[in-house]
């Protein structure tokens, strides 16, 4: 939980595998990365076993790259195809079982506070739709209900990947699925508006096909969860295999979907803008000056 | 065999547009290096694949054909690469990294 454990104990450095020497070389720990340096410095995620193609890759690939400060920061995970990618990272990450993610890390930010005190230690929850809005659910809710103070990204691929195709809450009425072949009934579940009314501090959608708007949605939910309350990110990241994409054709498929039901939306409290903009100089939550009388044009 | 991503030196150091090195859902698998298109004399340098880690997904060729519009990229069957990167041969700069390009072993 420092930059002390990014470097080499005294008399190994040759003996430590490439990858391991140029992550602490050429890391990103201790220095500030962001989207448009990708491919010049070592990334904090390594090689992982998802499918070729998947947009949940790409969107923790790039959360990764986003989260300020990473060696001050912990993953927390559930079941589900997301933590196959995050666990193969340098950023510590605990595996919950399966919808106790943000009860662990209700825990563990809490502990962290206790230790560490004024010190910032981010705690990031990365689960699937599954494990957020389904089995899950009550853990979610009763953490922003209590003001937590860490992040929940939902990884929202719209159905149970990892296990055949099954439909979940946060599948799109009449999605018809391999294991769901009448279609579904029901509605998507709106866990945006359930976020707002649970009292969370940030709270936004964000496709991963604008990368530089990515990195800013999770800086900010990070930056705010550290002091203010909840932050919640609920992210299109697309199964391409059982909603059958074709590889190449993911990023138009969240184009299509950015413009069709995931329009980029933020919501940020007042105390959060206020925030944001006294403490780490967001210029676009800075009070507007009213506007001078004479400006007005005086038509009596 | 199987198809791997192949960046058209050429045009990719004309326009730099970095586009596919943000799309690929593999880390450190679309690399930049600015010799690669100074040492040809071109204005900018280059993207290139580390193709140990390519999977074959072409989102790049999609981005780079669609949305920057500079159709640079293309999948290649490995074993018709005749030089390529791999990932034991990448070296990192300040701000950029550097590959000796060796025939890809299939």
């Amino acid at each position: 939980m420092s930059l002390d454990y990014v470097k080499f104990t005294n008399g190994f450095e040759k003996f430590m595998p490439k990858e391991y020497r140029d992550m602490v070389e050429h890391g990103p720990f201790g220095k500030k990365v962001s989207v448009s340096q990708m491919g010049s410095f070592k990334e904090i995620l390594e090689e992982h076993p998802m499918c070729a193609g998947c947009a949940m890759t790409l969107f923790i690939r790039l959360a990764m790259i986003a989260v300020p400060n990473p060696e001050d920061t912990i993953m927390v995970g559930t079941a589900g195809c997301g933590r196959l990618a995050i666990s193969q990272a340098a950023i510590p990450f605990v595996y919950g079982n399966y919808g106790d993610q943000n009860g662990v890390a209700s825990g563990l930010s809490r502990g962290l506070r206790l230790r560490f005190g004024d010190k910032p230690k981010d705690v990031v929850v990365m689960a699937g739709d599954g494990g957020t809005a389904d089995i899950g659910f009550q853990q979610v809710l009763h953490s922003w209900f209590r003001k937590e103070r860490f992040t929940t990204i939902m990884l929202d691929n719209e159905v149970y990947g990892n296990t055949g195709g099954q439909e979940s809450g946060m599948t799109s009425r009449g999605a018809v699925l391999k294991m769901a072949p009448l279609g579904k009934k029901f509605e998507k579940m709106d866990m945006l508006q359930m976020a707002k009314v649970a009292g969370c501090a940030y709270v936004a959608t964000v496709v991963p096909n604008n990368p530089r708007r990515v990195e800013s949605v999770i800086k900010k939910a990070v930056l705010i969860a550290r002091e203010v309350g909840s932050a919640y990110i609920q992210a299109y990241t697309s199964c391409n295999i059982e909603y059958a994409i074709p590889t190449d054709k993911v990023m138009e498929d969240a184009k299509n979907v950015e413009n069709d039901r995931y329009q980029f939306t933020e919501y940020v409290s007042e105390e959060a803008k206020q925030y944001l903009a006294e403490r780490y100089g967001y210029k676009e939550f800075l009070p507007k000056p009213a506007a001078p009388a004479a400006a007005i044009p005086n038509k009596a | 065999m199987y198809l791997v991503a192949d960046i058209n030196v050429e045009i990719c150091a004309a326009k730099s547009c970095k586009l596919c090195t943000q799309y690929c859902p593999e880390a450190n698998t679309i690399q930049y290096s600015e010799e690669m298109g100074k040492d040809k004399g071109f204005k900018y340098g280059s993207a290139y694949v580390a193709v140990d880690r390519c999977k074959g997904c072409a989102q790049c060729v999609w981005v780079c054909d669609n949305m920057a519009k500079n159709n640079a990229i293309k999948m290649i069957m490995i074993d018709q690469l005749p030089l390529a990167a791999i990932t034991d041969n990448i070296t990192y700069g300040d701000k950029s990294t550097t590959a000796v390009l060796v025939s890809p072993s299939v």
